[in-house]
């Protein structure tokens, strides 16, 4: 594998963590009991800093096109899974 | 004495729609994916469905097949005189940002579900008596019960009720 390629493995797989941080810690520090809550919390300060390690540190990967491409893939599985229901559910 | 010179290179988050490769990025991975969902949908569904299900999900599978081997023709020269549509190396790229994120995002929720196992989630475990249920003696309160059962039911056995309906 090209260091480019390597570089952008790392840094997306960097950022999806960082996404299922965010949005976990969230929900668990809104919905959680006395207990959970406190790990929420935890979890969304590792998301905050993993955020801030990805706009400080790095290598010279276009975030932005990754990000893109990230969206767009999970957008069409979503589109996909839609398409599969409607022809299930018409038939 | 040496000076050691550090380039910090900051992350090219740019707000510019010009350096957005949007056709290259967004386009090529909203097919794949489309054509990933398809192709696993269409195996699930003609594998384990029957009758008409099983047509449909032959028909997904094609459609999944046709999608991904569209997109590989718009990429890569195949020979066939189809012009490219998205560059091979940010195709390449994109390709390795959706995995990468996917398998990012597939660590980060197990990280979560193995620290919320080990952490103690129940609040009320200390308020729980256990030596009330210890003292609890379980042929008393059945007998409890039966007596309440039959207080509420009155003196009559449900029989004669019954028969006394019929002569009515």
């Amino acid at each position: 594998m090209e260091a480019e390629y390597a570089d952008i493995a790392i840094i997306m797989g960097i950022t999806g963590a960082m996404l299922s941080m965010l949005g976990m810690g969230l929900l668990i520090a809104y919905y959680g009991s006395s207990k959970t809550r406190n790990v929420g919390f935890l979890f969304l300060i590792l998301g905050l800093g993993l955020g801030y390690y990805l706009t400080t540190t790095g290598s010279a990967v276009e975030l932005h096109n990754s990000l893109l491409a990230f969206v767009g893939g999970m957008l069409g599985g979503v589109l996909g899974i839609i398409a599969f229901l409607v022809a299930i559910i018409k038939s | 004495m040496v000076v050691v010179h550090y380039a910090v290179i900051y992350m090219n988050l740019s707000m510019n729609f010009d350096d957005w490769a949007v056709m290259d990025f967004f386009v090529s991975m909203l097919m794949v994916g489309i054509g990933v969902a398809l192709l696993a949908t269409g195996l699930f569904t003609s594998y384990f469905g029957a009758g008409k299900s099983q047509k449909i999900g032959f028909a997904l599978l094609f459609s999944g097949v046709a999608t991904l081997v569209i997109v590989y023709a718009l990429t890569f020269d195949t020979g066939l005189g189809v012009a490219d549509q998205f560059h091979e190396k940010e195709f390449k790229q994109a390709l390795v940002s959706g995995i990468a994120a996917l398998a990012g995002m597939m660590v980060g929720m197990f990280i979560i579900l193995f620290v919320l196992m080990k952490v103690d989630t129940i609040d009320d475990l200390e308020d729980l008596d256990l030596e009330d249920l210890e003292d609890l003696d379980l042929d008393e309160e059945l007998k409890k019960l039966e007596e309440e059962l039959n207080e509420a039911a009155g003196d009559e056995p449900a029989g004669k009720e019954e028969a006394k309906e019929e002569e009515e």
